[in-house]
């Protein structure tokens, strides 16, 4: 009878977790589907799709969605695997490894504000080469960031998801047994880059494929790089769909855009995979062929120089904004600020004090919340309670979040719920879940079913083997999980925005509002702040499970009297 | 047909620990050279190194010779040094077929598709080209591997304990079956089993080999 109710207790569990994560995006794509169709007239006034559409803006949103965002997708695909290719197993590889995890915790937003102020006309490269290089004692006009074209948008895009990719091909590869690929197609006469494109990357590409739909879905729709680092007139499709959402008349109009924003990702994933199709066949074809070609030292060359360059613009990025917030002067050419300061931080503390709170408050909470929710279910997986839904976990992540959070929006004003920070947390937890799943899956499902049975067979319960065998043995992931639940929570912008109902003001939401007419310094330091969090929480990561087995490698040298246990 | 010859072969680990020190031998086309010895002794280190596939931690010296040629400093892929594992590697993402159309070299469309149909029905596995690698039997994917090597057309044959997965009846008919197809190359074969060395084969047990001697050329088993 016990057992009945222990085995009811664990179906109502995953029924609750269920519909935790799945009635927010029924809900989420019924609030946006709904008044599209002018059904939630009163919520949602206007035409719907008929707005939109006619709309003189929309034509070239779209066109510019479609350039920047696959732009951007292919410059990533293709950069990471030259990076790949040219760099696996080198010194310049482990180097680059160790860059790339706190690269990939900067947030976006940050990324993007460092990126104006280092390649814009009055940004510190032109300070650097001016005037002595190019005679410029004012900023030229030659060209802007934004520009029009959507060129900052792409490069900004492109230097925050190659780390991203690069470090999701990289986990992939120890499942391939490159190193035995190359040996042997080496021996057969096919130079390494050969190797790498007939024997490893066919394998890697389907192990990748979900991350770069997730990359390519982001690209197309991102909201806060567009309006940091896009263009205005037009901008791009989700921008666009911004201004509709906040005129209270166009509602609808935002609904239906939304959904034609589905559509178009849609559209897109599908062209990717008939793209796929073609690839593989021509890629079969000339693998039948046994050319074996000449390798190309310039291509090696040509890689390193490109993945060195996207790293070092990614660092100066978050080093201009280092020096912007501590200058008090730095004019136009300067090379360095003339004069430094600490006014930044100290005349705005108070205003950067409560961003930072309520940022830390809402990214704890949810990282809390994505790990309890993760264990959990992976536990419910593993004793067989619940099936394995890799799939439903990445759906926040692959429809656009504009899409969602528009009917979230309607829902929760429906409910009366907007604003709240619940609501707030909520919603970060169901974009931070995809991510802490994706780390901990692996990691709980390959570890050795013998530590749990022996600790079984010392008499040890459940809960007991839980949390003194399985948790501590897992702390790395755990750790490294929870850094990037946070990271991901202190980087959204639209949710906090529109859920928040301008109540939460996140650093996300101030660096991006303070953006367009804000104080250079007092921007950098937002950004700096911003970025700093998910920092630490890397950093913490890394030292936690470290001071961990240094602490016990102290008690165990404790434990040995000296000269020995035996003696 | 080429000889194989290895001239004053010194291999070491990074941390200066000898592993072969100035080892010289040749190998004539039809000929086997078995290199026996224990674990650790550098036998695979040794083919590793042939074929330029050494690890960073292993420094090597030397030079390698087909006939009058130095391939010393040679990319591995310009070596022509066949090489076959423990494990066959038969790459997953390619059918039977296609993995034998990777190693083979040169020749039209049809005339390799011809060589390929032809390979397989010499080696009894005429009706296995569009198998999935994944569904064929150890024996099977054995000799696949050793077709796919030897399409390349190399100039010299290395085999590091390629019989020591196979299960014992497997093995007598795979290393007929390898002594057969090889018998034009010198073939320099790594293994821990003495039922493993062809009749007529020299044997080198570097294991007790005194340091700076030449292998001697005619020690028969």
């Amino acid at each position: 009878m016990q057992l009945m109710s222990g085995r009811a207790l664990l179906r109502l569990l995953t029924g609750a977790m269920l519909i935790l994560f799945v009635v927010p995006i029924t809900l989420g794509m019924a609030g946006t589907v709904l008044p599209a169709f002018g059904y939630m007239p009163t919520l949602a006034p206007g035409n719907g799709f008929l707005d939109v559409v006619s709309d003189s803006r929309f034509p070239r949103a779209v066109l510019l969605t479609l350039f920047t965002g696959l732009s951007a997708t292919a410059l990533v695909l293709l950069l990471s695997i030259i990076a790949l290719v040219s760099l696996h197993r080198s010194r310049l590889w482990s180097w680059l490894s160790a860059a790339m995890p706190p690269l990939l915790a900067v947030p976006h937003a940050a990324i993007a504000v460092g990126l104006v102020f280092l390649i814009s006309p009055s940004g510190a490269v032109v300070r650097m080469i001016s005037p002595s290089l190019t005679g410029w004692s004012k900023p030229p006009d030659a060209w802007i960031v934004p520009d029009a074209l959507g060129l900052s948008l792409i490069l900004g895009l492109v230097i925050k998801e190659v780390p991203f990719l690069i470090l999701a091909a990289a986990a992939q590869l120890s499942h391939l047994n490159v190193d035995a690929s190359l040996k042997i197609g080496r021996t057969l006469g096919y130079s390494p880059a050969r190797c790498w494109s007939r024997l490893i990357l066919p394998r890697l590409y389907p192990r990748i494929r979900l991350v770069l739909l997730i990359i390519m879905g982001f690209n197309l729709t991102v909201v806060d790089m567009a309006l940091l680092l896009g263009p205005s007139t037009p901008p791009t499709f989700s921008v666009f769909l911004m201004s509709l959402v906040n005129d209270p008349g166009s509602r609808a109009a935002a609904s239906a855009g939304a959904l034609l924003l589905c559509v178009l990702v849609a559209a897109c994933f599908a062209s990717l995979r008939l793209l796929e199709g073609l690839v593989s066949r021509v890629a079969r074809a000339r693998r039948r062929s046994g050319a074996r070609g000449k390798g190309s030292r310039l291509f090696r060359i040509l890689g390193k120089v490109v993945v060195v360059l996207m790293v070092v613009l990614s660092i100066a990025s978050m080093l201009v904004l280092l020096i912007w917030s501590v200058t008090r002067r730095w004019r136009f050419p300067d090379m360095y600020p003339s004069t430094w300061s600490l006014h930044a931080w100290i005349s705005e503390g108070a205003d950067l004090l409560s961003p930072a709170l309520s940022t830390l408050s809402i990214s704890l909470s949810v990282a809390v919340l994505a790990m309890l929710a993760t264990v959990v279910w992976l536990e419910l997986e593993r004793l067989g309670h619940a099936p394995k839904l890799d799939g439903l976990w990445y759906v926040p992540l692959l429809v656009p979040q504009v899409s969602l959070i528009f009917g979230w929006q309607a829902m929760a004003y429906w409910a009366g719920a907007d604003g709240l920070w619940i609501t707030v947390v909520y919603s970060h937890w169901l974009f931070s879940m995809p991510y802490v799943v994706l780390i901990l899956a692996v990691a709980w499902r390959e570890f050795d079913p013998y530590w749990n049975h022996a600790a079984h067979t010392l008499g040890a319960g459940y809960f007991r083997v839980l949390f003194r065998v399985r948790l501590p043995l897992m702390i790395k992931p755990l750790c490294q999980a929870a850094a990037v639940a946070i990271a991901v929570s202190v980087a959204q912008y639209l949710p906090t925005l529109l859920l928040g109902a301008g109540r939460h003001q996140t650093l996300a939401i101030e660096l991006v509002t303070s953006f367009g007419g804000g104080d250079r310094r007092a921007i950098a330091a937002l950004a700096v702040l911003q970025s700093l969090l998910p920092l630490c929480a890397f950093v913490l990561a890394l030292a936690y499970p470290y001071h961990r087995s240094m602490k016990q490698a102290r008690n165990n040298a404790r434990a040995v009297p000296a000269g020995g246990a035996f003696e | 047909m080429n000889t194989l010859r290895i001239e004053g072969l010194s291999l070491s680990l990074a941390h200066d620990q000898s592993l072969v020190c100035d080892l010289s031998f040749s190998i004539e086309p039809g000929e086997v050279l078995v290199l026996m010895g224990p674990s650790g002794s550098g036998k695979s280190s040794i083919l590793a190194w042939l074929t330029g596939t050494s690890s960073p931690q292993i420094c090597g010296s030397g030079s390698i010779w087909l006939d009058n040629a130095c391939i010393s400093d040679l990319p591995t892929e310009k070596r022509r040094l066949g090489l076959m594992l423990q494990q066959d590697y038969l790459f997953p993402h390619m059918s039977v077929r296609d993995n034998l159309l990777f190693g083979l070299r040169g020749g039209t469309r049809s005339e390799r598709l011809e060589r390929v149909q032809r390979s397989l029905q010499d080696a009894g596995l005429g009706d296995m080209a569009q198998r999935d690698p994944a569904t064929l039997s150890g024996g099977q994917r054995a000799r696949v591997s050793l077709l796919r090597t030897l399409l390349s057309s190399p100039c010299a044959l290395l085999l590091d304990e390629p019989f020591s997965r196979l299960d014992a009846a497997m093995r007598s008919q795979i290393r007929s079956f390898t002594w057969a197809s090889a018998s034009k190359l010198p073939v320099l074969l790594v293994t821990h089993d003495v039922s493993d060395v062809p009749p007529g084969a020299r044997i080198l047990d570097i294991g007790n080999l005194p340091q700076g001697e030449q292998c001697p050329p005619t020690d028969k088993s």
